[in-house]
């Protein structure tokens, strides 16, 4: 690395002359030690290390500690008047206990199951027929392609907003939509019904997270080399053998990695909820990231909250690993 | 058929395909304009027959929004501000070198990037309020912000960083200059366009934040516009007209933005997500 060999032969003179009333009133040898440190930090190793230390130290105690209190607080006894202190009663796995007792954990979960799932594959699906659309390149292909991406620059709530309207039972247009093009017969009420408020929001993730999926496609699918097609076509592949021949095999790290990042999205949508269903009605579109909020902020459970995050929290884990693991060679450089 | 007739025709299905993808955006609009009675109409008016264009100064003044938008600002320049100081250093550093330690850093921030908001929010509630933090609430919200989305912004830069070539930083150490100077006055002026578009893709995420900023500020005048839409649909409105303005008056400088630097963004987003 240059900067380690240039650090002894820079002058140090412009270190000290920035520093001039630093040192006298200190010892000799101390005074050596802080010309040093200061001399390293403004040319050496110590340059890199005073930059990266901050960033840590405060992404340390603002994501890090949050992350151990919550574990922490999933196993103590919380509630409104022992908040504001740290020393409340342990319970050891009591919250946890109470937890996949409630009679509504295991429905929220299998929503939760439901809502990643069908809005991973609606998302992919939609986002991959469009980046295959995208990518025979015609003039102003790209433009357009990235207009799609405002679905995903859009604050949550205003994409809640608008489905919201859009989902309405009585005046709603996807309503009227189904009813002309004779699919059905009477008004879906998407929000109220019990079968359908889960649907409802899947179909806003969708919409909202099918363009990230595909700007990210398209940038796999211009990485394939072109001569691999044009030789296969020689061979006499058809359109459907190379897709599943040479597409496919060739997207398998980018698939890897967005499935993963749709996974990582997924488990963070909360906006939506908020906005379309509130979670109801009765639980029936409630999904854990949700829950465990309503748990400390509605109901003022802390200690419940807290308990459905750490669980929550390993899962998105070990999708984040999977992430890491299926894009490590680019990581690595 | 031609290559360019054949273009044509593709650029046609292209448009009416994106027409199609954002038509929940062009209902926005379109709903915001139309009166009580054309907004409950069967079938749905497609054009709004007699745009009611006094809804935006209507809505803005009865519902404050100046305030609200002030708020959203002040939050979304501020977590910008902080992630920026904080985060373009350590992504130089991740850039520059290839050892064990980068790849744990690396490993660390890729993790604390995917960790869902709405699941932090509980202790950092709790923990904020026992710092007493919570009494300057959009500072609270503003750095729990910079925590949730420096890890995006570090992954950003850090690959604009690494396409600058390392040989124009060593030139200007051998001519003298010092690591601080080197830093200042080459490294960063070439990677000012990474920085420049990693910062307006926080801000546009910090102006919509919504968890947060629900979760810890309870005072009404401290709040962003992402609560006052919340607090706007009630679970029995029917002011959609109204509340569509709203939307759109939020959502519109974001857009322009977006439009206005669409290249810029889309190839930034992608360099970091993947590569």
């Amino acid at each position: 690395m240059p900067g380690e060999e240039q650090g002894s032969i820079a002058s140090p003179g412009t270190v000290s002359a920035r520093h001039p009333h630093g040192t006298p009133q200190k010892s000799p040898n101390m005074g050596a030690t802080m010309k040093r440190i200061f001399s390293s930090m403004a040319d050496g190793k110590g340059f890199d290390v005073a930059l990266i230390v901050l960033p840590f130290a405060f992404l340390f105690v603002m994501a890090g500690l949050p992350l151990i209190y919550n574990v922490v607080m999933s196993f103590q006894e919380v509630d409104m008047f022992s908040l504001g202190t740290f020393a409340r009663p342990f319970v050891g796995f009591k919250n946890y206990v109470t937890l996949f007792s409630q009679p509504e954990t295991w429905p929220i979960l299998k929503n939760t199951a439901i809502f990643v799932v069908a809005s991973i594959a609606g998302q992919f699906i939609v986002g991959f027929s469009l980046a295959l659309f995208f990518w025979t390149n015609f003039p102003g292909a790209s433009w357009l392609r990235g207009l799609f991406l405002v679905s995903w620059v859009m604050p949550g709530l205003v994409v809640g907003a608008i489905w919201n309207w859009i989902l309405s039972g009585d005046f709603g247009v996807l309503n009227y939509l189904l009813n002309a093009l004779g699919i059905i017969d009477s008004n879906i009420f998407w929000r109220s019904d019990p079968n359908y408020s889960l649907w409802a929001v899947i179909i806003a993730n969708i919409w909202l997270g099918t363009s990230f999926n595909m700007i990210l496609l398209s940038v796999g699918l211009s990485a394939i080399p072109k001569d691999l097609f044009e030789a296969a076509e020689l061979d006499g592949a058809n359109a459907f053998q190379r897709f599943t021949t040479i597409t496919l095999p060739m997207m398998r790290s980018t698939i890897g990695a967005i499935i993963s990042l749709g996974l990582i999205f997924t488990l963070q949508q909360f906006d939506l909820f908020a906005a379309i269903t509130s979670g109801g009605p009765n639980n029936s579109s409630n999904v854990t990231q949700y829950w465990a909020w309503d748990l400390s902020f509605r109901q003022y459970d802390f200690a419940q909250g807290a308990t459905i995050s750490v669980v929550m929290i390993v899962f998105v884990m070990i999708a984040a690993i999977v992430y890491v693991r299926s894009t490590r060679h680019e990581v690595r450089g | 058929m031609s290559e360019a007739s054949k273009h044509r025709l593709m650029l046609a299905i292209a448009c009416i395909l994106a027409a199609i993808y954002l038509f929940p955006l062009y209902w926005m609009y379109v709903t915001s304009l139309k009166s009580g009675s054309a907004m409950f109409a069967t079938p749905p008016g497609l054009f709004p027959s007699d745009p009611q264009w006094s809804v935006y100064t209507y809505v803005w003044e009865t519902r404050d929004m100046g305030r609200y938008m002030w708020n959203s600002l002040v939050i979304a320049a501020g977590s910008v501000a902080l992630i920026i100081f904080l985060g373009t250093g350590c992504a130089y550093v991740l850039a520059r070198y290839r050892n064990r330690w980068v790849d744990v850093g690396l490993f660390l921030i890729l993790m604390l990037q995917v960790l869902p908001a709405s699941l932090l929010i509980t202790p950092i509630f709790v923990g904020f309020s026992q710092l007493g933090l919570l009494s300057t609430p959009r500072t609270a919200v503003i750095i729990a912000i910079a925590a949730k989305s420096m890890p995006f912004y570090v992954v950003l830069v850090r690959s604009t960083f690494m396409s600058v070539p390392m040989e124009l930083e060593e030139a200007a150490l051998v001519d003298g200059n010092s690591r601080i100077g080197a830093f200042f006055n080459i490294v960063l002026p070439l990677a000012r366009n990474g920085i420049l578009v990693s910062g307006i893709l926080i801000f546009m995420q910090a102006f919509g934040e919504f968890v947060y900023s629900k979760s810890m500020i309870q005072n009404i005048e401290l709040q962003p516009a992402s609560v006052g839409l919340n607090s706007f649909m009630g679970p029995n409105t029917n002011e959609w007209n109204n509340i569509l303005a709203y939307a759109s008056m939020y959502v519109t400088p974001i857009l322009a933005i977006f439009v206005l630097l669409q290249r810029r963004i889309v190839s930034g987003l992608t360099s970091g997500a993947l590569k």
